[in-house]
């Protein structure tokens, strides 16, 4: 049977481009969060939109379950293909049209986030939802975990920038999600794709809203004795109506592996926190902004704020955050970075029991995280291999992701839930709400063959016992 | 009006009965003439559920008014930045479940953009919390964007939650001579500035609003004041500029009359010269007005009422050329404004498992 499809794919793509041994398919046992490890059974390559039609095709028939993957760098173990076949799209990176006069692009789903805004910037515009990972990840995985960044503070995430999908169903259906060509209406079928990590169908292209270039740029870095007055800034800048670009923390274990690293950006390494945030638009009333936002921050107890000279030394700037997790992998063997969300409000009293939750396990956590969404990201680096640090982790964060909730907070906002959150979606959810999203799910995919058993815990659904045309 | 365990009841019940349910808001949209085959009515109950202005989020339930709305965010100087055509007795919930919009989706975007959480109780009566209060969120599939826009087919809207935004610092408005919507297109696409709504208007809509014979541009300028001096500056390279009192908005948002027939045409934004070329002669041929959100490439045609030999005939032509999307149609041209879509299997899919034994407004988003 195995073999009868793994031919089958190699006449669709070509035999080098589906892999079959364990020792070819070891590179796919994990994505960008260590501490998972499922080995495909298959994986398949295909270059081109027919190839990937095809593929998807020959699995409909012979009702065989797959996973999308895109450059593997998402951050919930959503492109584990745990024994099925894993169907990687990297390979379809051709950007298929830029239309200025519209604003707005057409790429395949390979294309990497950072490809299409360095070949729009010539033109002037560029492509708003900026993760961390830009210079990796693909448009199609951004698409299927409704991706951000820290300029999505003031642009907006993938759901806002997506214009059109096309999208081929589990079942093989083609069809276009959203309207290219005007006002769309209806049932958001559009809106409810994205973010569905893999789970609704591959994208196959995907119709983008390109953004114009500010006309200058202002990037502050601040420079905190405690954790607290950094956060308490944050609230004071998010109350205050003036709409950051990006408003980013640190605190001090991050400043310290960024600064160790060869990404070191020159941060304060004696500063408990520091807050990047920037401030774009029209050069007209964008100094008042800078020094509103420079009084909140001294207001609130900064020692100092600096704002960077020129070009270079903003990337100087951005580079460490961008890279913070990269240089935290450094300080040791393994590192688990968490995704958590809570109310701008509560940001002092949650980073505050973050830090005793840590204390309490003998755990160093370092936080660097898009403050002006609320968006945490608490990691811990350790060494896996020993089991009581290992456990003591694991408990830290259940600890972290329930205070989380319990501040009226959510489990993730940009990661997705993926494998790693499927613990915790019960505590936030109801469970007629579960029911609900396994509902949804099971009309885009009737079979539940695209990315199995992620994203809803499926004992804690209804539907699980009973089909829908059984339920009274 | 009632709580969200009394509307799963009332729904169950109403299930068992296979009486099929008109949902409504504040009851402002029942004219909009979209064909449903229902006849008990069910509403939302209304009020503030929590409100943390350090936040910028506001919930509640689902039948709450704008005016109310309005009326607690100006006490913190926040404003929801929706403002969809009609009165301020339009309710949230309505106009979440209709994806209404208005002319601060210029700058702000449409009820999907605005929209955080909800709470909506389905066909079946299960009440179902999607989404969360924080800004964030990708937890589990997005549930909260099927319910918007769904004209209440998935389920009936009890609770909302959306962000809100601190007031600019300064607001102004201008009636501008213009001169062409491609001018206006042309300055929007190339302009540093971004209004916070920029509406052209037709000559017959320009005469009340502004006082202007000739078609002219609305155009909204917020932000700190050198910015909105600035955007001023600049928008006077359009033509000479005048400023309004801020509620020639809420003028152009209740501008038409009960009965009116009101629909919108869209295509790719550059087309925007064409479209309203096209709009406008049909809109004048029968004694309308219509307005263009630039940026979003739409025209917004109002017509007055009474139905016409010719206009079935040339609105089919229109949305074989473009998007026609109907706002308040007779039944009879529903049909026209209904586009078969490669989507409507899946729609239908959606509907039917929400909503098994079609009672929540069957029929009102046509038979696709
Ligand atoms: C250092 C680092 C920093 C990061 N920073 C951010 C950040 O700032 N913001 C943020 O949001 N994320 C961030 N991430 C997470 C990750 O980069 C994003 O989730 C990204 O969108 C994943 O893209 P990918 O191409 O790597 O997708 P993959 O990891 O390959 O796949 C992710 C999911 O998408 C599905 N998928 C992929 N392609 C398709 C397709 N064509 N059709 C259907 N489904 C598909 C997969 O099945 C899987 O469920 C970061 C990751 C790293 C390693």
């Amino acid at each position: 049977m195995s073999l009868a499809l793994e031919s089958r794919l190699a006449a669709i793509v070509g035999e080098k481009r589906v892999l079959a041994r364990p020792s070819e398919l070891r590179v796919y046992e994990s994505d960008g969060l260590p501490g998972y490890h499922h080995a495909p059974r298959l994986a398949v390559f295909p270059a081109t939109r027919d190839e990937v039609i095809d593929v998807v095709r020959l699995l409909a028939e012979t009702k065989t379950p797959y996973v999308a993957r895109g450059a593997g760098t998402g951050l919930s173990g959503g492109a584990l293909a745990n024994g099925v076949v894993l169907l990687g799209l990297h390979r379809l990176k051709r950007i298929i049209s830029i239309d200025v006069e519209n604003c707005r692009a057409v790429v395949e789903p390979g294309v990497v986030n950072a490809n299409l805004t360095a070949a729009t910037a010539p033109l002037g515009l560029h492509y708003a939802p900026d993760p961390s990972s830009q210079t990796a990840c693909t448009i199609g995985g951004n698409v299927s975990e409704n991706a951000g960044g820290p300029h999505c503070l003031k642009y907006g995430v993938t759901l806002n920038h997506v214009i059109a999908l096309t999208v081929i169903l589990p079942g093989g259906e083609i069809i276009t999600l959203g309207n290219p060509d005007g006002e769309d209406d209806g049932i958001d079928l559009l809106g409810a794709f994205i973010g569905s990590e893999g789970c609704f169908g591959v994208v196959l292209d995907v119709t983008v809203r390109l953004v114009k270039n500010p006309q200058a740029i202002r990037t502050l870095l601040a420079d905190f004795a405690s954790v607290d007055s950094a956060a308490r800034a944050v609230s004071a800048i998010i109350a205050s109506g003036i709409v950051a670009a990006a408003l980013e923390m640190m605190d001090a274990p991050t400043i310290h592996a960024v600064e160790a690293s060869i990404y070191a950006a020159g941060y304060p390494t004696d500063a408990a926190a520091i807050l990047l945030i920037e401030l774009d638009g029209p050069l007209a009333g964008l100094e008042e902004d800078v020094a509103r936002v420079e009084k909140f921050c001294l207001d609130a107890g900064a020692r100092g704020v600096r704002i960077a000279t020129d070009a270079a030394d903003r990337a100087r700037l951005w580079q460490g955050r961008k890279k913070a997790f990269g240089a935290m992998g450094r300080v040791s063997s393994h590192l688990v970075v968490q995704d958590a969300v809570v109310p701008r409000t509560k940001l002092p009293a949650i980073l505050a029991e973050i830090g005793r939750i840590g204390v309490a396990r003998g755990l160093t956590v370092c936080n660097v995280f898009h403050a002006g969404d609320g968006n945490l990201h608490p990691n811990i680096p350790y060494n896996a291999n020993d089991p009581v640090e290992s456990a003591h982790v694991h408990e830290a964060m259940r600890e972290v992701m329930e205070a989380c909730i319990a501040a009226g907070g959510t489990i993730t906002g940009e990661h997705g839930v993926g494998l790693d959150k499927l613990p915790y979606m019960a505590s936030l959810f109801t469970p007629s709400t579960l029911t609900a999203m396994c509902t949804l799910r099971t009309v885009f995919d009737p079979e539940q063959r695209s990315n199995p058993s992620k994203v809803v815990p499926i004992h804690s659904c209804r539907e699980w016992h009973a089909a829908p045309s059984a339920r009274p | 009006m009632s709580s969200s365990a009394e509307i799963s009841a009332l729904i169950a019940d109403a299930r068992a009965r296979r009486m099929p349910l008109r949902l409504t808001g504040g009851g402002t949209w029942l004219d909009a003439g979209r064909p449903c085959d229902a006849s008990e009515t069910l509403s939302a109950d209304t009020g503030v559920v929590t409100y943390e202005p350090g936040d910028l989020v506001l919930t509640v339930r689902a039948g709450t008014p704008f005016s109310e709305i309005q009326r607690v965010t100006n006490a913190n100087d926040q404003w929801l930045t929706l403002d969809p055509f009609g009165v301020t007795t339009g309710t949230l919930g309505a106009t979440v479940a209709t994806g209404s919009w208005g002319p601060l989706a210029s700058a702000f975007g449409v009820p999907r953009d605005h929209v955080l959480g909800c709470e909506f109780v389905t066909g079946a009566g299960d009440i179902v919390r999607a989404g969360g209060q924080v800004v964030k969120n990708v937890a589990g599939f997005d549930l909260v964007r099927l319910a918007t826009g769904s004209w209440g087919t998935v389920g009936m809207l009890t609770e909302i939650t959306v962000r809100v935004r601190a007031k600019p610092e300064e607001d102004c408005t201008l009636a501008i001579a213009a001169g062409s919507v491609g001018a206006v297109a042309d300055w929007v696409r190339a302009s540093v500035h971004t209004p916070l709504a920029a509406e052209f208007l037709s000559p017959a809509l320009a005469q009340p609003l502004t006082g202007s014979a000739d078609a002219s541009l609305l155009v909204r300028l917020g932000g700190n004041s050198p910015l909105v001096a600035a955007a001023r500056n600049a928008a006077a390279a359009l033509g000479d500029s005048r400023v309004l009192p801020a509620n020639v908005w809420s003028k152009l948002a209740g501008i038409e009359q009960p009965g009116a027939i009101v629909f919108r045409v869209s295509a790719m934004p550059a087309r925007i010269a064409h479209v309203w070329a096209r709009a406008l002669e049909l809109t004048e041929m029968f004694g309308g007005v219509a307005h263009a959100t630039v940026s979003r490439g739409v025209v917004r045609c109002i017509l007055p009422p009474g139905e016409s030999k010719e206009l079935p005939q040339m609105l089919a032509a229109l949305s074989a050329e473009m998007t026609l999307i109907g706002e308040r149609l007779p039944a009879s041209l529903w049909p026209l404004a209904t586009r078969a879509r490669s989507t409507d299997t899946l729609a239908r899919g959606v509907r039917h498992a929400f909503d098994p034994d079609s009672i929540l407004n069957p029929g009102i988003l046509g038979n696709t």
